[in-house]
């Protein structure tokens, strides 16, 4: 190798060096700007940032109603955000399966039960909205080819059986197929593509925004940022922030970086961040969630969460320093949390409780083969078996068991008042399974205001922020201090179409 | 001068133990790749590979077929998974300069025994 060649390997090397420099820079200087004199490099009727079920919903019903040119943009390498890795539980009010079941319920019965849950702060009208649509929701995933398990469950908080969830127990039960239809339809879905920021109009209306392109998470990439023009609008489908640990620790210091979390890696907030920038109202950022069904023996959802989900409402739940029981078990989800992190030992360290059910009854869901066979949950062919692994004392679990099956005889929880309709001929009887509770940070009852258009609020004016609409996790103060399980598919689905007819109409 | 000719040693040396590297990983690549970085660095030599550069050679779809599993942990399959299908790029869980878990070891404890992690 000769001289020349070495001296073009160092610039070569020096290159590297400023390119990896740049690029650790770069997202700082993320902001949105005057589109004033700005050269676009691309024309696009909607813009969608975010591919969760809010984006895609948006994206579908977009086509529907005539748009000709929908695109998709992702920041991550995958598709469908949070959405793709939940449980696929979607509730709605109303529905064929109810109607089979012979369940009496209305649009004003689910309001009311998440109002409850929202304990005073939550938006009812935003409620009602997507109550009142959730049928509308449900049918665009059958009509793409979801498949529900042929049996409603009846999640904390919720007074009646009205939640479906996707055959194989997932969001990506529903992503998938929403996926595959907008691609159907016609609609551009562009992965690795990272919102940079709203190009803005002189009267403060959004004219479209900047995109890296070929941006690879969590890497110093410097891939190239282009200027598009949404000639209808943008619709902001970005979801929560719950990955976002500095964030989260800034409203609530407690939800530090050892705290577990639900979340896909992408679930950073920037979205929402612009968006306050622009003059968006945040609302109820400190409000979030943990999960209670989670499990600490695993990462994130896991197999567990579904698990649990199913079998709360005829299990028992154990503090095992007492052998007791210490909450309702189906509480939302806020109340059961709490319970929960109160576990501890004596020396005041987590003592994550156990979720007790009979063997007979929680076969019935496919998490459970799965729970065992992966060594996150565990069968037990007797009490003590269970009371000797997990150090509980035998006498008081022996007690509590009778105790709480005279509950499921009578009807009547008169320990924590559990609900103990889905409990009926439920008995707590061997062989069992178990599984360990500890919550994970789940899901950001905060964001931006929205409108029951899901126009975006502006923060000085109060008139919508124009060319800008959100949907999903990203826009707050919909479920108030506590979101109902499965509630939150309908919210995405449903504000996202209406994004989608809002921005049609305007 | 010195100096500098020991720091372009230096540079060489970790360049040159790169490419070593690069092939460490998975020894049947060192016939396709060998030090030839552009067969895999489609994007130029400053950026990742895009994710069609390992689709050079492999298929989708035999890879499915390859680490498929029972019918019960059927989406397990990491290339044909529950959450995103055949859609998942490689490089999510592959990498030829360094070791990497797959995916979806973030939420789940069942193992690949033959992925290089």
């Amino acid at each position: 190798m000769n001289k020349i060649d070495l001296l073009g390997r160092r610039k070569f090397i020096t290159g590297l060096g400023i390119a990896a420099g740049a690029a650790m820079v770069a997202p700082a200087m993320a902001i949105s700007e005057k589109a004033d004199g700005i050269a676009w490099d691309k024309e696009i009727e909607i813009v969608i940032i975010g591919s969760g079920f809010a984006g895609l919903a948006a994206a579908i019903e977009a086509k529907k109603l005539g748009a000709k040119d929908v695109h998709i943009f992702e920041k991550m390498s995958y598709f469908g955000g949070n959405s793709a890795i939940n449980g696929g539980l979607f509730a709605a009010p109303v529905t064929p399966m109810q109607q089979k079941e012979g369940i009496q319920d209305s649009v004003e019965r689910m309001v009311a039960d998440q109002l409850a849950s929202g304990r005073g702060i939550a938006d009812e009208a935003l409620l009602r909205h997507v109550a009142s649509h959730a049928m509308e929701a449900l049918q665009m995933t059958l009509d793409a080819g979801s498949e529900y398990h042929p049996y409603l469950q009846q999640l904390g908080g919720h007074s009646v059986a009205r939640t479906y969830q996707t055959t194989v127990s997932c969001g990506a039960g529903i992503t998938q197929p929403l996926l595959k239809k907008c691609r159907e339809l016609g609609v551009n879905t562009h992965n690795r593509a990272k919102f940079e920021g709203f190009l803005v109009g002189n009267q403060g209306e959004v004219l479209g925004i900047k995109m890296r392109e070929n941006y690879h998470f969590g890497e110093d990439q410097p891939g190239k940022v282009i200027n598009i023009r949404a000639t209808r609008g943008v619709i902001m489908a970005t979801g929560g922030f719950a990955q976002n640990v500095n964030l989260r620790m800034a409203q609530d210091p407690t939800l530090n970086a050892e705290v577990g979390c639900t979340n896909a890696p992408g679930a950073t907030g920037e979205g929402m961040f612009e968006m306050f920038r622009l003059g968006a109202i945040p609302v109820h950022l400190a409000h979030i969630q943990s999960g209670p069904w989670a499990s600490p023996d695993e990462g994130g959802f896991g197999y567990v969460s579904n698990y649990s989900i199913y079998n709360f409402p005829h299990s028992i739940a154990i503090n095992r320093l007492t052998g007791k029981r210490f909450m309702d078990e189906i509480a939302d989800r806020k109340t059961r949390a709490d319970a929960e992190l109160a576990c501890r030992d004596e020396q005041g360290n987590p003592l994550p409780p156990i979720l007790i059910t009979s063997y007979q009854d929680s076969k019935q869901h496919p998490n459970t083969e799965k729970v065992i066979k992966y060594n996150v949950g565990w069968k037990f062919e007797s009490i003590e078996a269970l009371a000797e692994h997990f150090n509980v004392p035998l006498a008081p679990l022996k007690a509590q068991i009778e105790e709480y099956n005279g509950y499921v005889k009578t009807g009547k929880d008169t320990q924590f008042g559990k609900n103990m309709t889905k409990a009926a001929d439920k008995y707590i009887k061997a062989p069992f399974t178990v599984v360990r509770l500890w919550p994970k940070v789940h899901y950001c009852q905060g964001g931006v205001m929205v409108n029951t258009k899901a126009e975006v609020k502006d923060s000085f004016t109060g008139a919508p922020i124009q060319g800008l609409y959100a949907a999903g996790e990203v826009c707050g103060g919909i479920h108030g201090v506590s979101r109902l399980g499965s509630c939150s598919i309908p919210e995405c689905m449903v504000m996202g179409m209406t994004a989608a007819r809002s921005m049609m109409q305007a | 001068m010195k100096t500098l000719k020991i720091m372009l040693a230096l540079g060489m040396l970790a360049l040159a133990s790169l490419s070593v590297q690069a092939v460490e990983i998975r020894d049947y690549h060192k016939d396709v790749i060998g030090k030839n970085c552009k067969s895999c660095h489609d994007n130029g030599i400053k950026q990742f590979p895009s994710d069609q550069a390992c689709l050079q050679c492999h298929d989708i779809d035999e890879l499915a077929k390859k680490t498929a599993r029972s019918e019960q942990d059927k989406w397990q399959n990491p290339h044909n998974n529950l959450h995103y299908g055949k859609e998942l790029p490689c490089q999510e869980c592959h990498s030829e300069h360094e070791t990497k878990k797959p995916l979806c070891s973030n939420c789940h404890t069942f193992k690949y025994d033959k992925h290089k992690e």
